[in-house]
């Protein structure tokens, strides 16, 4: 008798339980769960290999030939579009707000406001935007063309370190090479933000420059350089990640890239605010 | 004793891929693990040399490194033939301080000639037929003198001819090397050619173990079916 109660309720269960995995509630928590699952695993592997990084860091030998190809590959092939991405969004900017700034009376604080845009945010910001699209898309699928063609695994088979060989020289070729592409989109996004204003405005060249300098101080420079740093490490460790991780063979390529342009996207946008609070809030 | 497995078991979520195998491979020896498609073949390698964890079980080896020739070769196609074959050499903590440019040369030309080829250190991957990447993978498989090396289906998707060439560098390979060599395959020719001993996976089991010659003799349900490739048997494909 109590077993066959036993195997009523068990029945009774199990139907009750196919009943809501049929519900779209049910659809809609499960869902929410795969995505805070996957989220947080992404994030752990992100911080292992992160932390891996460093260590790899100051123990082994880094490959010089390996990180001047990375370097070149990082900050001179991306340079042409992270500065024409920099340099429109500066004329576009200029064009929308130094006319009207003259309007109102305004004109001595075009070159001002211009300068310290740019150089607070847009210079950094924009650039890690291009930076995302040209190299970071470009790491994660090299890295996850390499796992689903086994090369990843040849690589420890071989004994030789996946984060050693990897992941040093292309996120340190991040570290290196954003800080200097930061600062030569900023200066070309003021100089197209002083010729869109000279072109739109009755303002000068001298004008806008004898403000510009009003609106910039060490400070500024000095975050700008810090986040080139932080933004360049952040999206080579994510790129690398993603497309170390990914599995399958050409979904897996494409899902590996784009989930590391989305995740470098939201991670660098989180940083600036980081760094908006601590810096100038 | 060169590889070892003892009650090696490794489930994949549900899946139950290895079930409790235990077999030996001594040196100069070589065994080939045969199965249908899905049956854990590469999964025994992947856990021999380290790719995956077992859930349980053992895995002993002699001391020394462990060579992986992969299914599709999985050279590394940025780097040319000789940057291949000489990467563990160059890379490895422990081996790169111990050979110059000029030996690294003399090491790549060698294994080269081991397995057949001459002249190409220079040529990318990409610039080479199936079966010369495939040979290439042996030389960069035993350029640290591993004491055992696993063939993940080393003659899958090559002609007769070039099948029948890897068999024979597979069998020179062991010679030279006196490595515990285990080859994963489902091709006839290449478990005759090649192994010393067989046993045949079926649902994460060893159902069969023996010479290549009692494969051949059918006298399990199991070799009768796989030798026959039929259809009707114990083995049930899952389509």
């Amino acid at each position: 008798m109590t077993l066959q109660l036993f195997f009523r309720y068990n029945k009774a269960m199990g139907a009750i339980q196919k009943y809501l995995k049929q519900s779209a509630t049910y659809k809609i928590f499960s869902g929410i769960a795969n995505l805070c699952e996957d989220f947080l695993d992404t994030l752990g592997k992100i911080t292992i290999k992160g932390l891996q990084f460093f260590k790899a860091l100051f123990t082994s030998k880094i490959d010089k030939k390996e990180l001047v190809e990375q370097c070149d590959r990082f900050g001179i092939s991306s340079l042409p579009i992270t500065l024409s991405i920099v340099g429109m969004t500066s004329i576009i900017v200029a064009s929308q707000v130094a006319n009207e700034m003259v309007k109102q009376g305004g004109g001595h604080f075009v070159g001002l406001l211009m300068t310290m845009l740019i150089v607070r945010e847009v210079g950094s910001i924009m650039s890690g935007f291009a930076i995302i699209s040209m190299i970071g898309s470009s790491f994660a699928s090299e890295l996850a063309t390499m796992r689903v063609t086994e090369q990843i695994d040849a690589i420890k088979v071989l004994k030789v370190n996946p984060v050693e060989y990897l992941f040093v020289p292309r996120i340190l070729s991040g570290i290196l090479m954003m800080p200097v592409i930061v600062i030569i989109a900023s200066v070309v996004g003021v100089l197209a933000g002083a010729l869109t204003t000279a072109m739109t405005t009755d303002l000068g060249f001298r004008a806008y420059f004898d403000s510009a300098w009003h609106g910039v101080y060490m400070k500024d420079l000095g975050v700008s350089l810090l986040k080139g740093v932080v933004f360049g490490g952040t999206i080579a460790l994510i790129s690398c990640v993603c497309g170390y991780y990914a599995s399958g063979g050409a979904k897996g390529v494409g899902l590996a890239t784009t989930k590391a342009v989305v995740w470098s996207f939201v991670a660098i946008v989180v940083w600036d605010m980081i760094f908006a609070v601590i810096f100038f809030f | 004793m060169s590889i070892e497995v003892k009650n090696l078991v490794k489930t994949f979520g549900e899946n139950k891929v290895i079930n409790d195998i235990s077999f030996k491979v001594n040196d100069s020896e070589t065994l080939a693990v045969v199965g249908f498609s899905g049956s854990g073949k590469s999964t025994v390698l992947k856990l021999i040399c380290g790719l995956l964890t077992p859930d349980s079980g053992e895995i002993i080896t002699s001391e020394g490194d462990i060579a992986m020739v992969f299914q599709y070769s999985a050279l590394f196609d940025s780097l040319n033939v000789a940057d291949n074959i000489s990467f563990a050499l160059r890379e490895r903590k422990d081996l790169r301080k111990k050979f110059k440019e000029k030996d690294l040369k003399e090491i790549v030309r060698q294994k080269l000639e081991l397995v057949g080829l001459k002249g190409i250190e220079d040529k990318f991957p990409s610039e080479l037929s199936g079966g010369m990447q495939k040979r290439v993978s042996f030389a960069r498989a035993i350029v640290t003198e591993p004491k055992s090396i696993l063939y993940d289906e080393p003659t899958s998707g090559l002609d007769p001819i070039s099948s029948t060439l890897i068999e024979d560098y597979i069998v020179r390979l062991k010679e030279e090397t006196k490595a515990a060599s285990i080859v994963v395959t489902h091709q006839m020719s290449t478990i005759t050619r090649t192994a010393d001993r067989v046993i045949m996976l079926y649902d994460g089991k060893i159902v069969f173990e023996g010479t290549p010659e009692e494969m051949l003799r059918q006298e399990t349900p199991y070799t009768k079916q796989f030798v026959t490739a039929s259809l009707e048997g114990p083995m049930k494909m899952i389509a």
